[in-house]
């Protein structure tokens, strides 16, 4: 496996989600250890507003917006959506006690990672295997023998690239659980 | 591969069953925490103490639970026999059951006994701590009544501020333990003595070298370890006392003076009579 797609690129882009997921648990803690609890309680709110607002990448997507360019908005969408689902993550905290939110949760989670895949991983996954395609042709090696060469690289990439087939529809699932999340906070807030 | 189309009408299924659920078993899918035990009969009953879009006001909680028989009688009309330390409520300014109460186990970091405010309390209750609170049975407790925020905050005991700079300063040569100068843990008296330093027959020829005799009160002068400022302390009152012993002497020679005029402005007053006469 060496200078495998897996270890060049899978493993960088689970390093970049495991950062998120650090800092998740290093906000937890500090805000516990200087009993500040009651932060985390309201930043689902902030957190809910930049996911939302992480969807405008989708209306300049489908041109309902003309302004930026869609670089620059699939950057934002990524920005936006990294520190949205870090205050919902600080905001649910360790606890377990509703089944909804944490389902909303999990939807999140898979949605974090089939977007970063989408982002980070899969143009760069294409030009490693189209590079090392070509090494190994330059290296002489005959059609079969590159394929069988690449077998892992290609299985790895046709892997990443459902991530589509999993973001939109798990974006679905996500939105309709925290939407439910939302209407039964409202429900039964104190609103005094 | 599955239909996108399938995929969806699937995803869609499962999401109103989600729904449905949480009408079905609210105390699951949304409810934070279970209810306490005494309330576990409500548990799918969330709006016995919520109302939509409103909360859970105290009026519900007061519906079973009356204010004025808290500690004293239950919601069940049982007589409660123990003595307990819940009378305060009978007191309340007027009754906020949720700034402090909550059911549901995973409220409890939000609202719980622990962020029981004393704003709550009528005035006359706020100031009268040992109307809820035990005094501690330490001799310094025991001679003192009421004030007690004068060291202690309303949210936690300890660390409680007691200001012992006010009557001595400790520096190198004073870090003692408290026991060391207040005997038996009185903390109304000390006593400087038990130190090797500071022997009665030592501190008496240094004072009466000095020509002070009074010196029983150690911290009136001794406000640390500092020799040159328990000098200027001393100094100071002695000037303080010279300067009211002759305001002293002043104030009796001018009542002095005064009733001298004023007899002899009588006796001149009989002298003009008799000259009439």
């Amino acid at each position: 496996m060496k200078n495998s797609l897996f270890q060049t690129e899978v493993v960088p882009f689970f390093l970049t989600f495991t950062v998120l997921i650090i800092v998740t648990l290093i906000s937890d803690f500090l805000l516990h250890q200087f009993q500040l609890v009651w932060i985390g309680r309201y930043l689902g709110i902030p957190g809910t507003i930049l996911i939302l607002l992480s969807f405008l990448y989708s209306l300049r997507k489908r041109k309902t917006i003309q302004m930026g360019s869609p670089k620059f908005w699939l950057n934002l969408h990524g920005f936006l959506t990294w520190f949205g689902v870090l205050m919902i993550l600080v905001h649910a905290g360790i606890h377990f006690y509703a089944i909804l939110p944490w389902l909303a949760v999990i939807a999140m989670l898979i949605n974090v990672i089939s977007g970063l895949t989408g982002k980070f991983l899969l143009n760069r996954a294409q030009r490693f295997l189209a590079s090392k395609k070509a090494d190994l042709s330059q290296q002489g090696l005959s059609a079969k023998g590159i394929e069988k060469e690449i077998f892992w690289d290609a299985v790895t990439f046709d892997v990443m690239k459902k991530w589509r087939t999993v973001h939109f529809p798990i974006t679905l699932v996500f939105s309709v659980l925290s939407l439910v999340h939302i209407i039964s906070i409202f429900l039964f807030w104190e609103w005094k | 591969m599955m239909n996108p189309k399938t995929v969806k009408f699937i995803i869609i299924i499962n999401l109103l069953a989600c729904i449905f659920l949480v009408f079905w078993y609210p105390h699951l899918m949304i409810s934070p925490g279970a209810l306490l035990e005494e309330h576990q009969e409500l548990t799918t009953d969330c709006f016995s103490c919520h109302t939509p879009f409103k909360g859970s006001s105290s009026e519900k909680c007061m519906a079973c639970h009356s204010v004025d028989d808290i500690g004293l009688i239950t919601t069940k009309g049982v007589k409660i026999q123990q003595e307990t330390n819940v009378s305060f409520h009978q007191h309340l300014k007027e009754p906020d059951c949720v700034a402090c109460h909550t059911d549901h186990q995973g409220m409890k970091v939000y609202r719980s006994i622990q962020h029981f405010s004393h704003d709550l309390l009528a005035l006359p209750v706020q100031n009268n701590c040992d109307s809820c609170h035990q005094k501690p049975t330490d001799p310094l407790h025991q001679k003192l009544t009421g004030n007690c925020d004068q060291c202690h905050s309303e949210t936690q005991w300890q660390p409680a501020i007691f200001e012992h700079d006010k009557y001595f300063r400790f520096d190198r040569h004073h870090e003692a333990e408290c026991a060391k100068c207040h005997l038996k843990n009185d903390y109304s008296q000390y006593s400087c003595y038990e130190c090797h330093e500071h022997s009665p027959s030592k501190i008496r020829s240094e004072h009466r070298e000095e020509g002070i005799f009074d010196y029983d009160n150690c911290t009136e002068c001794h406000r640390s370890g500092d020799e040159d400022e328990a000098e200027r302390i001393w100094k100071s009152k002695r000037r303080e006392g010279r300067n009211n012993n002759r305001s002293e002497k002043n104030e009796y020679q001018r009542h002095h003076d005064d009733d001298d005029d004023h007899d002899r402005r009588r006796y001149r007053h009989h002298d003009d009579d008799d000259d009439d006469d």
